[in-house]
């Protein structure tokens, strides 16, 4: 499925360089979450129209934060182009974003489904409060994994949760038992895709080739970073953070030669067995989901149950 | 082996069971990993059921110093030093079995207390959702609810069972322990019932850790009520009362997320620092006045410049924080934990000088 979320014709012409700047955010993008509303909307046949809505306005938010993220980092690339506040000026970039969360109320308020504008407003307002304490710890090298997933469940998980539960309330089902899985299962997917994009900072899964130790170097002891430097003492995390490449890193753990490696290695495994009782808990509501749904509905769960391979392990599911 | 998980909805008959592990049944325990909605109708918790056996358990001594919290047990048996050696110093020492007894029922109360208050802390949903380093018995497993409860029931009831004696023997010990049992009903039974999360809880836990129990040990040993023991256990009741405070800080994000009420998720992030901050300087300066009344004035003077001096770090780590979900927070509970214990030594360090001027 592909959704058109982009149109020229949504946005006024004679505003300088908004187009412009739109017509860089939202190309080259992967669109995950509005295939995300897809893979939901379809099993319980949500109408065309409000699927490509609900597309529209998860993108629109999703990449308003980015403008917003990027200017607050000084990030200086964006999907290997060079980031709107850049290109354009800092002014633009904040308003554009805010241009795009007006949009979405506009847009949502027409559609008339008062449930649906509140739970977005909640949604962005999440958000904001993840980038704000994200802000917050910047330079925290002493940060707990804990503390990052609560970040992470604002910042992240909200957009995946909404993903869930927006095209249920589209067609207006309600059922508080229903939303609160939705809303755990979106949590889970949330801190699983964090996770794993964690972990390409160290090279791990890293397939698409991201900048390694970028995060380090920003100041941001990702979750990962926080979990391998737990227990270790100030030097050894000063030295963590110093490092300027991989081989670098694994002597923090031992001076031997490869010895750093293999403990560093084993705690990837450990992590990864964290996320894999992460996993076992998203099986769990999606028996309880299951519960739930009637008829053709019942389709959601096998296109929900790939999902944890997909995000976390980052591979295609075997069919 | 995969885990397996129940979630449980607050109206369903079987989530108290499953909250207090009041269904162990096949040697299983339900382990809270999830709570959501705290505090509403709509509460839900999803349990981890594990095999007893499979639950990694500490040492002995660990286990039973985590389940009464062996670490906070100054709070009590400073205040008995300092009753013992002020009393002993003016010669007011008249009943030592009395106050034997005294001292081992408020341990054994303390004990049995420091695990009630776990337990309510893992019904309520405190610990629930402010997750923390620290080893808790009940959230780690080691433990049922349940079981704990019995144990702090036990030790309770002991402690009662020693107080005995002593109530007999000085009639005004009664009155003390019927104070604070009014006290500490009142703060049970008012809404929201914990001392950690409401103001009047707040002031009766100042109440019941300070005045009363520096008073109760005196009427033990036999001297009766003054003011200077008064006096010491108001200043004693605020320092423990401060220190809770910045414990409530360091949650200060996850409770107000959970709606738990208390001085600092009222006050907010950044009045909640300058209070902190203000609210030691205020225990500074009643600590030089208490010391100016009952203590050689050149020690007030000197104590009073050093406990400035111990308290920089902690007003700096206060003032500097940035964040309320960083390292900070751990950092700011550990420095005032020390200033805490450095004040204590300095408490220790003067009455150890009167004694030596006594005995030597």
């Amino acid at each position: 499925m592909s959704y058109k979320i982009y149109s020229s014709k949504d946005f006024p012409a004679y505003l300088p360089k908004l187009n412009a700047l739109f017509e860089d955010l939202f190309s080259g993008g992967k669109g995950f979450r509005s295939k995300l509303i897809g893979i939901v909307s379809e099993p319980l046949a949500v109408p065309q129209p409000t699927q490509n809505l609900l597309a529209q306005t998860i993108e629109f938010i999703h990449n308003a934060s980015l403008l917003h993220d990027d200017l607050v980092d000084r990030s200086h690339l964006r999907r290997g182009k060079k980031t709107a506040w850049l290109k354009y000026t800092p002014e633009y970039a904040v308003l554009a974003g805010d241009y795009l969360l007006a949009r979405v109320m506009v847009n949502l308020s027409s559609f008339g489904n008062i449930k649906l504008v509140q739970y977005t407003s909640e949604m962005i307002s999440d958000l904001l409060e993840g980038e704000w304490l994200q802000d917050s710890i910047v330079g925290d090298y002493f940060v707990t994994l804990e503390q990052l997933d609560r970040i992470h469940n604002l910042k992240t998980a909200s957009l995946f949760k909404w993903c869930l539960r927006a095209p249920f309330i589209s067609i207006e089902r309600y059922d508080t038992n229903l939303h609160f899985i939705l809303n755990e299962m979106g949590s889970i997917l949330g801190q699983l895709f964090q996770r794993s994009d964690d972990l390409l900072d160290y090279d791990i899964r890293n397939h698409e080739g991201k900048a390694v130790l970028g995060d380090l170097k920003s100041g941001y002891l990702n979750s990962f970073g926080s979990f391998i430097s737990k227990g270790m003492k100030p030097a050894q995390i000063e030295q963590l953070v110093k490092s300027a490449g991989l081989e670098e890193l694994y002597l923090c753990f031992s001076p031997d030669d490869g010895g750093g490696k293999q403990i560093f290695l084993q705690k990837v495994a450990e992590f990864d067995q964290i996320n894999v009782k992460l996993i076992e808990l998203y099986s769990h509501h999606l028996e309880n989901l299951d519960k739930l749904l009637v008829g053709e509905e019942k389709k959601l769960l096998e296109n929900l149950t790939p999902l944890t391979e997909l995000l976390y392990w980052r591979r295609r599911p075997a069919t | 082996m995969p885990s397996r998980y129940v979630t449980i909805k607050q109206d369903e008959p079987d989530f108290l069971n499953y909250l207090w592990g009041r269904n162990e049944k096949n040697n299983l325990r339900a382990i809270p990993v999830k709570t959501y909605n705290l505090g509403t109708a709509e509460e839900l918790i999803t349990f981890e059921i594990r095999d007893i056996s499979e639950i990694e358990k500490p040492g002995l001594f660990v286990y039973i110093s985590s389940l009464i919290k062996l670490k906070s047990f100054i709070l009590i048996l400073f205040p008995l030093f300092y009753v013992l050696s002020k009393n002993y110093l003016s010669n007011t020492f008249f009943d030592p079995i009395g106050i034997m007894l005294a001292s081992v029922s408020s341990i054994l109360l303390f004990a049995g207390m420091n695990i009630r208050n776990d337990v309510y802390d893992h019904i309520s949903g405190f610990d629930r959702v402010n997750l923390d380093s620290n080893n808790k018995p009940i959230r780690l497993g080691w433990i049922s609810p349940h079981r704990a409860s019995r144990w702090s029931l036990i030790l309770v009831s002991v402690s009662a069972l020693l107080a005995l004696p002593a109530a007999l023997l000085h009639r005004e010990l009664v009155g003390v322990v019927a104070a604070a049992a009014i006290l500490f009903f009142m703060g049970r039974f008012s809404k929201n019932n914990s001392y950690k999360q409401q103001h009047l809880g707040e002031v009766i836990l100042i109440l019941l850790i300070g005045p009363a129990l520096a008073s109760g040990y005196q009427v033990a040993l036999g001297a009766g009520i003054d003011t200077e023991v008064l006096g010491f256990g108001a200043l004693w009741g605020f320092a423990v009362f401060y220190l809770i405070q910045v414990n409530n800080f360091s949650h200060i994000m996850t409770s107000s997320q959970s709606g738990i009420k208390n001085t600092m998720t009222k006050l907010g992030f950044d009045l909640s620092q300058k209070f902190l901050i203000l609210a030691w300087i205020f225990f500074i300066a009643v600590w030089f006045l208490f010391h100016s009344q009952y203590a050689n004035p050149r020690f007030a003077a000197l104590s009073t410049f050093l406990l400035l001096v111990f308290s920089l770090p902690l007003f700096m780590k206060i003032a500097n924080i940035k964040s309320p979900m960083g390292s900070g927070l751990q950092i700011v509970r550990k420095v005032a934990n020390k200033t805490f214990l450095l004040m204590v030594s300095l408490f220790l360090t003067e009455n150890f000088l009167y004694l030596w001027e006594v005995l030597f």
